[in-house]
């Protein structure tokens, strides 16, 4: 399978090593490790041909020009390098690597340089002849005189075209008249059938009654039909039968399971963050869940797409649609320690659009990551517009009870909100005056942007990572370690910073509501270190002594002044308080500097908050602020931001919630009634959101949208144009109908009937799950590089018939299997191997061997050890449970899972392999789980079963293959056990390692080894694990 | 007579004996391989490891790739730098710093930190080694030393998926599938693909020997070094060779029965890999039973010597060669623990007392028995280490240097490579290439070239597009090659 082929990316530039080229002088070390990655700036206006003496129009002039020598590349059909020169608005905002006009400034214009042959990435048109210099000459006028370009002027071309099928969209097609009509089921056949005829080739027979249930039972539940289905179906001749089998099969729940390990393969599903740390991800699983759910209530297509893309944006959104979010946070995420968060940030929304691009459009988006799809008609600037739909998300881990346990969820909220209106209508003393206190103080508070903040230095030392929040906030979130630091490290403008306030905060991602990772919600602050310098002298930072601190509280016998006190080993300050069940209270201190920082220019900060008490008692989301008021402005500032909010809201304004935390707040500090506060904050720590609940992995859309730029060559550092939201061109145009360009527009645009591939697509996706390969067998792909269908108009027809179902997975799954197609034998026929050895004209149904998940479902389901029960948190390997649910650890896959080609869950995955090693025989033959499934299928089929051999081999058999043994098949498992029988009658201890312990015993051991041993034979036959 | 037809006919046990390697015999299909219809035949009929042959003719035909994980440290090791000493405890100027991204080190008060190793020149060729590695320095006038080496992730696990992948996120083919992918296997009864891992479990697990979106065949295979070599290789208790023998005529009957009437070869390749399966059963206790081996050979390997962990070392050395002798393709030995933050010098003391003299060993018994010319060792690593001490806060002390993907030194020794050169230079302070770059993805081409295959051409066609272990980039480094 070596192939010549040519290279395939070929822009991507490595940065080259740097100061190469530079040398370098170590007396002053000045060179020394200098980037260089810095694209050679232009040339200007020397070497190019003087501009043409006259006025130059567009349209006689420079239009021809550009028709002649660049349009081929750089028009409508193939885009190179992003750039297209026929369209106005394009041409002037440049390809992938910026500008190419800058109007009236000819020194500025590549297009220029290129075309002169100045640039060092080469002449263009890079074949064929050279502009000459009068030709130069035209272009330079032009762009001096401004670049006018009439709108008029080749407008009419703006959409992009491309011939590619897969960019056409869906028509309704007719299905053909065939010959042998009396074969035809329904209208899947006439299309297969026609071109079956054209060739001259018969269809196969249908499928022996026996394979057929077996075959639908695998395609719809993965699971084997028990012997007594197998022979209730076989003996039904009646004309409904077959229709009944599957209306039963699609209702069962196990069809959710099936069919959401597929769409889990897309979604690069995964119980852990993949990386070196690979952390566990305890909530994944709710996602899951909802797949199988939403698979199971047959949501149709369209909105199961709508709520994974964008569930948290609709209107009202419920906890089901923001749980479907989840989809996207089946992301790698790099926890590893002194990793640049804003470059994991970055890959993980490319990730993101990748993947979409992959699951709903069979198209290569992320090719153009770097720079211009090669093949596809996809700019690197419609990348990054994929991309800005992406790149303004927060992850959250909310509270997700599953969908049983929501009544009595939302029951328990109620009781709650009751419980909070009780709460707060008692008002402490003090407390009104304290609310008007606070809601007075000055606001002298500067908390810088979490960009003013130096990527990556801020980080923690010990790998802990920091991830900034939109409210200038950092959250610390899966590592958890017991000692560390956190460095913000800032350059700012601001001049005489007197004060720095720090706050702990509360989030629903941390114990017991934070503010600390500590089990209990606590964190100890052992010190804070203070140092700046003027930001031309950054090797020197000066420590700036804290002269003073106050916090709104602090735990007995940690007090903040501890954190200030030059002990940076051990105490500090805390805010535990004692004998409750929960935090969840923001806290704040305040220290004021011994002098103020004031620096010429821009100072260079650094606020270091060392956290070493151990047993994580770190701090879970921090936010440090600044001022520049006057020392004596700082008293009575020691109060949290959230809380100033709060009671900056005018009361008959604020919510219940807010009343509730307001009040908590000042209970809390104040110690003023604890029994009333300690009841209440049992009430809140036991209430549903809080305790030991399910949590869901979601996404949240930021309320401030970050900027989305297009980063050059791919590289985030580099930033170039900046883009808005927006699709590719050769697909149809977006519609917000005046909204917002956001996700939930992108859903929408995707499962739109004029969309030429979402349909196509998730068709040939079914098709592929029921015939093994499908229409199209690149389902990854459907773009230019793809494979072409080999039934085009039946694609077209499925499409288009999928969403006259009503985008019914069910009812489409229903059509297709109840076609004569599908129904057909799979056996090889010879004679037409010659022909179509790929079985692509679809004269026989294909056999192929199961996933690794099926492969071990077979075994759990006929030996019986397969525990019920749909749904629920990964397991290990070793519970008899369904593969699906086996706990999948990134970088560590599970060996069986690996040798049968799951998934590596970094990627979408459309198409597994199947590839057959020995490997595979030696985990089927010897894994624990497959030698305890042999066993339990020998002793439950086998020796504690009554009657006659051969009935026992023939249930034996028939839990593993659905089908009876032939009389050779019986003559061979008899014999063998009778040989293996004799055998362990010479060796009955080895007998009794075979059988292994359990109660009660085989009274004849020997008998019962063989029985183990037919069993193990039986199960690691090849049809076992092969669908026919 | 059809060459389908004609593989049909025979029976299964003429075909596993009348071609050599086994399943080898299944290659006969790829005769069949016929224009399908608008398709070429990709099903796969073929053993997907048989030997292939190379592009070009190959200098090297297997390879044993030591992985020192966490970055080891070049200006410890191999490139001597005096300037460290001088200037040691000195900040560098702001301008240097400019622009560098480093893992932990605050850069405001990062200092140079000096070496205490002594460096003295080796061999004809004069190579330089420091007092730490005394008996890889013997191997001198074999060795290329690259100084030379720059990749761009500056965190672990990114960077070892670099070295391994050619890239740096998870998800691509690792060095040991692309050569089995593209030359096949030599070896009938062992995988191809082999991984050691004496020590502690390397970071990121199997990542490192994925076989990314090609099929499983393809993966790495880890080898226990005591117990059971492969996962799941031996038998359930009381289930015995002889009963195992039973079983499998049991289930190639019945197979075989099957595909007489379904008519797929594919389940013929299902009979295929359970006989290669039991071959293995063999095949593996074999491997590592040592009773064969010369005294003097074992004690140079220092399989006896010292603690659990030099002696787990020392026996992974071994049975590389021993692995190489039997066909094994690409043997892969991690040894984790070279991320030096603190505590670098007797870190180093410790590592090198580990590998030093089991690799020369290795090298030196790889040479005397005629098969260093044909299998190429690498001395390989993510990245390297800093010339500035690691200066995290919290640390009581800077002892240990940061990581720095600008510049680290690898080796190799036989495959085809020439002996006794010192490729590339860095600055004064091995902080940063100054002559000779090279990237990773030019030290896979040329790892690949040297055996006879085309980086550029040896590719994978994988959703869309054709992949290669080299990315879009990389450059066969002739001056390299003997």
């Amino acid at each position: 399978m070596v192939r010549i082929a040519v290279i395939s990316c070929p822009h991507r530039g490595r940065p080259h090593p740097v100061n190469v080229a530079l040398g370098y002088a170590l007396m002053t070390l000045a060179a020394v490790g200098v980037h260089a990655s810095e694209r050679p700036g232009l040339a200007g206006v020397t070497g190019l041909p003087p501009a043409a003496s006259r006025a130059v129009d567009f349209s006689t002039d420079v239009e021809p020009l550009l028709a002649a020598n660049c349009h081929e590349c750089h028009g409508s059909e193939t885009r190179k390098g992003g750039l297209r020169l026929d369209v106005r608005e394009e041409a002037l905002l440049g390809g992938d690597s910026g500008a190419v006009i800058a109007p009236g400034s000819a020194g500025e214009s590549r297009l220029l340089h290129r075309v002169a042959g100045l640039d060092p990435e080469g002449i263009m048109p890079p074949k064929g002849e050279p502009l000459n210099i009068e030709q130069i000459g035209i272009l330079r006028a032009w762009i001096e005189q401004g670049a006018e370009w009439p709108e008029s002027a080749m407008g009419a071309g703006a959409e992009v075209r491309s011939r590619h099928w897969a960019f056409q969209s869906v028509e309704p097609v007719e299905p053909p008249g065939v010959k042998e009509a009396a074969w035809v089921r329904n209208p899947i056949d006439r299309f297969v059938l026609a071109r079956l005829e054209r060739e001259g080739i018969e269809p196969s027979p249908e499928a022996d009654r026996v394979t057929l249930i077996r075959r639908l039972s695998l395609d719809l539940t993965g699971l084997p039909p028990s012997p007594a289905d197998v022979e209730a179906f076989a003996s039904d001749t009646s004309p409904e039968a077959y229709g009944r089998l599957v209306e039963r099969l699609l209702g069962s729940p196990r069809f959710g399971e099936q069919w959401a390990r597929h769409w889990l393969d897309l979604a690069r599903y995964a119980d852990s963050d993949g990386y070196e740390k690979d952390f566990h991800r305890p909530h994944a699983w709710r996602w899951r869940n909802w797949v199988i759910d939403s698979i199971n209530r047959d949501q149709p297509f369209d909105e199961f797409t709508r709520d994974q893309l964008a569930g948290d944006l609709l209107p009202d959104a419920t906890l089901e649609q923001r749980v479907a979010t989840g989809f996207h946070r089946n992301s790698l995420l790099n926890r590893e320690g002194g990793v640049d968060i804003e470059e994991d940030r970055t890959k993980i929304v490319k990730d993101r659009v990748n993947t979409v691009g992959t699951a709903w459009m069979a198209l290569t988006v992320g090719c153009a990551e770097c720079h211009s799809h090669k093949y596809d008609p996809i700019t690197q600037r419609e990348f990054y517009q994929l991309y800005a739909f992406f790149n303004s998300t927060d992850d959250r881990d909310i509270p997700a009870p599953l969908p049983r346990e929501q009544g009595t969820w939302r029951r328990g909220m109620s009781a709650l909100d009751l419980a909070k209106e009780a709460y707060v209508a008692d008002e402490p003393d003090g407390f009104e005056a304290w609310v008007e206190e606070v809601a007075e103080l000055p606001d002298i508070w500067v908390t810088p942007a979490v960009e003013d903040y130096e990527l990556p230095t801020f980080g923690a030392n010990n790998g802990a990572n920091l991830y900034p929040q939109e409210d200038g906030s950092f959250l610390v979130t899966g590592m958890v370690e017991n000692k560390t630091h956190y460095i913000m490290m800032l350059n700012t403008a601001l001049r005489g910073i007197t004060g720095i306030r720090i706050e702990a905060m509360t989030d629903e991602m941390l114990p017991r509501l934070g503010p600390g990772w500590a089990t209990n919600g606590n964190f100890v602050l052992t010190e804070v270190l203070v140092e700046a310098s003027p930001l031309t002298a950054v090797t020197a930072l000066e420590a700036y002594g804290v002269g003073s601190v106050a916090a709104d509280y602090s735990q007995e016998g940690f007090p903040v002044g501890a954190a200030i006190d030059g002990v940076t080993t051990n105490g500090g300050w805390a805010v535990d308080l004692p004998e409750l069940p929960m935090h969840g209270v923001d806290r704040c201190a305040v220290l004021t500097l011994k002098k103020p920082i004031d620096h010429e220019g821009e100072s260079r900060l650094k606020v270091s908050l060392v956290q070493h008490e151990g047993k994580s008692h770190t701090l879970g989301r921090v936010r440090v602020s600044y001022t520049t008021s006057e020392p004596e402005m700082l008293a009575g500032q020691a109060v949290p931001q959230r809380i100033r909010d709060i009671a900056g809201v005018p009361e008959a304004r604020r919510t219940l919630d807010q009343r509730a935390e307001l009040k908590r707040y000042y209970q809390a500090t104040f110690q003023s009634d604890v029994d009333e506060f300690v009841e209440f904050t049992k009430r809140l720590a036991e209430s549903p959101g809080v305790k030991g609940e399910v949590r869901a992995q979601v996404l949240a859309e930021r309320d401030i949208l970050r900027p989305t730029h297009l980063h050059v060559r791919g590289n985030f550092l580099e930033k170039g144009a900046e883009v808005e939201p927006g699709t590719p061109a050769v697909l149809p145009p977006l519609k917000t109908g005046g909204g917002e360009a956001d996700r939930l527009a992108l859903a929408k645009w995707l499962v739109d009937p004029g969309h030429p591939l979402t349909a196509r697509v998730a068709v040939n996706r079914v098709w592929h799950h029921l015939f093994g390969e499908g229409l199209v067998n690149t389902p990854a792909d459907f773009g230019t590089q793809g494979d072409t269908p080999s039934h085009p108009e039946l694609l077209d027809w499925l499409a288009g018939e999928y969403a006259r179902l009503g985008w019914s997975r069910k009812e489409l799954i229903r059509r297709i299997v109840e076609s004569a197609t599908y129904r057909q034998a799979s056996a090889v026929r010879e004679a037409l191997l010659d022909r179509d050895v790929n079985n692509r004209l679809l004269a026989r149904q294909n056999r192929f061997r199961l996933s690794a998940e099926n492969a071990r479902d077979q075994f759990l389901a006929a030996s019986g050890l397969m525990e019920a029960g749909i749904g629920g948190p990964s397991v290990g390997s070793e519970r008899p449970r369904r593969g699906l649910y086996q706990q999948i650890k990134r970088a560590q896959i599970d060996p069986m899972l690996a040798v049968f080609d799951a998934p590596s869950t970094v990627q979408a995955c459309p198409k597994r392999q199947r590839s057959n090693t020995p490997l595979q025989a030696l985990t089927l033959l010897n894994g624990d789980l497959f030698m305890r499934s042999a066993r339990e299928l020998g002793r439950a089929a086998g020796w504690v079963a009554g009657g006659e051999m051969e009935s026992r081999l023939c249930e034996l058999f028939q839990r593993c293959t659905a089908r009876e043994p032939t009389t050779e098949d019986l003559k061979d498992l008899s014999a063998l056990w009778t040989r293996v029988r004799d055998y362990y009658r010479e060796e009955p201890e080895r007998a009794v390692e075979v059988v292994g312990a359990g109660e009660p015993g085989p009274r004849d051991v020997p008998e019962a080894a063989a029985w183990t041993v037919v069993a193990r034979v039986v199960l690691n036959l090849d049809e076992v694990i092969t669908r026919e | 007579m059809d060459p389908l037809k004609e593989h049909v006919a025979l029976t299964r046990r003429e075909f596993l004996t009348t071609a050599a390697g086994g399943i080898g015999g299944l290659a006969l299909a790829s005769l069949l391989a016929r224009e399908g219809v608008g398709a070429p035949a990709d099903r796969r009929l073929i053993n997907p490891l048989a030997a292939k042959a190379p592009h070009f003719a190959p200098r090297a035909r297997n390879c044993i790739f030591f992985f020192l994980s966490g970055g080891t440290s070049q200006v410890d090791l191999f490139d001597p730098k005096p300037k460290l000493n001088e200037l040691a405890g000195q900040p560098l100027p702001p301008s240097v710093l400019e622009g560098l991204r480093f893992a932990f080190i605050q850069k405001d008060s990062a200092r140079v930190m000096g070496s205490p190793r002594t460096f003295r020149q080796h061999g004809e060729s004069g190579m330089y080694f420091s007092d730490l590695l005394p008996n890889v320095a013997t191997l001198a006038d074999d060795l290329c030393m690259v100084r030379s080496m720059h990749t761009e992730p500056f965190n672990h696990h990114p960077a070892t998926i670099m070295m391994n992948s050619g890239f740096d996120r998870m998800g691509r083919p690792t060095l040991g599938s692309w050569l089995t992918y593209g030359l096949g296997s030599e070896c009938d009864d062992l995988p191809g693909y082999v991984v050691l891992e004496p020590g502690p479990g390397i970071r990121g697990g199997a990542t490192n020997w994925s076989c990314g979106f090609m099929p499983s065949t393809y993966e790495g295979v880890l080898f226990g070094t005591r117990g059971d070599a492969v996962h799941n290789l031996g038998n359930p208790p009381g289930i015995t060779t002889a009963v195992q023998r039973m079983s499998l005529d049991t289930i190639a009957r019945l197979n075989e029965r099957r595909r007489r009437h379904i008519k797929d070869p594919e389940i013929d390749s299902r009979v295929s890999s359970y006989e290669l399966a039991f071959r293995m059963q063999k095949a593996a206790p074999d491997l590592i039973d040592f009773s064969g081996e010369r005294g003097a050979t074992l004690e140079a390997y220092g399989i006896e010597r010292g603690d659990d962990l030099q002696r787990r070392f020392s026996t992974s050395c071994l049975l590389a060669r021993r692995m190489v002798e039997r066909g094994v393709r690409f043997v892969n030995i991690y040894m984790d623990g070279w991320d030096h933050h603190g505590g670098i010098n007797d870190g180093l003391v410790r590592n090198c007392g580990v590998v030093d003299q089991p690799i020369a060993a290795l090298v030196k018994d790889l040479k005397q028995r005629g098969l260093l010319e044909s299998t190429l060792v690498v001395w390989g690593t993510e990245f390297g280490r800093t010339p500035l001490g690691d200066n995290r806060i919290g640390m009581a002390a800077v002892t240990g240097r940061d990581h720095q993907p600008s510049a680290f030194s690898l080796w190799m020794a036989g495959g085809g490579v020439k002996g006794g050169l010192t490729y590339g230079a860095t600055d004064d302070l091995g902080m940063n290439v100054v002559r000779d770059p090279v990237h990773i993805n030019d030290f896979h081409a040329t790892l690949l070239h040297l055996f006879g295959l085309d980086h550029e051409a040896l590719t994978y066609h994988f959703e869309g597009r054709d992949y290669r272990l080299t990315d879009v980039a990389g450059r066969v480094m002739g001056e390299w090659i003997a």
